[in-house]
């Protein structure tokens, strides 16, 4: 039990997919303009990654090595593809918001990079655990700045078509964080915050934790 | 526990069955989802054509027309040919459903036209243009109105007054072009029609 929060635990601060690791920005920066296509978007990360290092590692055994990247890619986007359809029919209006970026999960590094690195060398629960926080850390830091640049972007915040926040008449919003510029002066404020905090709680990151800590099993 | 070891065979079998287990998954999503897409599209579809021809209560897809208005329509695809009726069953106009080319790719747009072949307004359904440049032909306030009143019997002549935005001038020139084309649609095959007689 111990093990398995700590590799959670990895996933939200120590090795934090965009803070710390850098990867998947991309989709990062483009759909954080809104709170709600970020939170849809962390909700389709967890959920996609969550289940294809489960499946990844449920299957490592009797998955050749030659051809463990097709059978990934494979289960990556059947699940983005399940992903896909229902947010078309329950949620049309945030499919439209984060258009391309829903099937661009399939190429996500993020994903492919825990089926390799991660569940394809682990058990199953370790790797749930490991999908679970990489997607928890992704949505924070991705919630986290859509907070930031619609507040303060566009002075208001609206989720589902209900506004939380708002700031009163005389604010004008500065256009540029909902630009891409602002995405990267935001984002870079919150790589430094997160550096700082796991300085000042004395962890540092490991350079070759990015790949398998955890090794179990054949090779 | 060591993993299997890697033979031909194997490896032909293991992306052949991952693949069916997909594809079988895949296919129950989308049965799963199918109708609900469907009404969605449905739905989306009919604001469209609502905000455009705000006198109109239903809206009939007029099929026959069709290959007709792609002709008329020229470069410009026609997706949709829409006979717009009141409640009373009176003929209210016709909806265009025409995907002209913007800067990336097919801008959809819905156009309006009125019972005597006035552009009554124009919708943007999807496009892909850049997001801060192209969407100003979302975004600019007061733009789409220039177009509504453009008259479809004689387009050519509307369009001579048409502004372009500048930064978004691919986009712009992509609504622009659908509007023309509809116009066109409405001179060669929408004005002889005489609307809302076959409505059901």
């Amino acid at each position: 039990m111990r093990e398995w929060t700590g590799v959670f635990r990895r996933g939200l601060s120590l090795e934090n997919p965009l803070t710390m690791l850098m990867i998947g920005l991309c989709p990062t920066l483009a759909v954080s303009t809104k709170v709600e296509g970020a939170f849809f978007m962390g909700v389709a990360v967890i959920f996609v990654l969550t289940m294809s290092v489960v499946l990844v590692s449920s299957l490592r055994l009797y998955v050749p090595e030659q051809v463990r990247i097709p059978v990934f890619i494979v289960i990556v986007a059947s699940f983005v593809t399940i992903v896909d359809l229902s947010m078309k029919a329950f949620l049309p209006d945030v499919y439209i918001f984060l258009g391309v970026w829903i099937p661009l999960i399939v190429t996500n590094c993020i994903i492919l990079g825990r089926a390799e690195a991660f569940a394809y060398h682990n058990k199953v629960s370790l790797s749930a655990a490991d999908g679970l926080g990489m997607g928890a850390g992704f949505s924070i830091v991705i919630v986290t700045l859509g907070l930031i640049r619609e507040l303060f972007g566009s002075g208001e915040i609206v989720f589902l078509g209900a506004r939380l926040l708002s700031f009163p008449e005389w604010y004008r919003a500065p256009n540029v964080l909902l630009l891409f510029p602002g995405a990267f002066i935001v984002f870079g404020f919150m790589v430094a915050a997160a550096k700082w905090y796991n300085l000042r709680t004395g962890t540092r990151m490991v350079q070759t934790s990015a790949h398998c800590t955890i090794e179990e099993g054949g090779r | 526990m060591a993993r299997v070891p890697s033979t031909p065979a194997r490896m032909v079998g293991t992306v052949f069955v991952t693949c069916l287990v997909a594809a079988s998954a895949l296919a129950a999503t989308y049965m799963l989802t199918r109708d609900r897409i469907a009404e969605q599209e449905a739905a989306a579809e009919r604001l469209a054509l609502q905000s455009v021809l705000s006198g109109a209560d239903a809206f009939t897809l007029a099929e026959e027309l069709l290959p007709a208005a792609a002709e008329a329509a020229g470069d410009v695809p026609v997706t949709a040919v829409y006979r717009a009726t009141t409640a009373t069953g009176e003929g209210a106009g016709w909806g265009v459903r025409l995907s002209p080319r913007g800067y990336a790719g097919p801008v959809q747009v819905v156009v309006g036209l009125d019972r005597d072949g006035l552009v009554s307004g124009v919708s943007i359904i999807t496009h892909n243009e850049t997001p801060g440049l192209g969407t100003k032909i979302l975004t600019e306030p007061g733009w789409m109105d220039q177009f509504t009143g453009w008259d479809g019997a004689d387009i050519a002549a509307s369009a001579r007054g048409f502004d372009n935005i500048a930064g978004a001038t691919k986009s712009a020139v992509a609504i622009r072009n659908g509007v023309t084309a509809a116009g066109a649609v409405y001179a060669e095959v929408l004005a002889g029609q005489t609307e809302g007689v076959q409505a059901p």
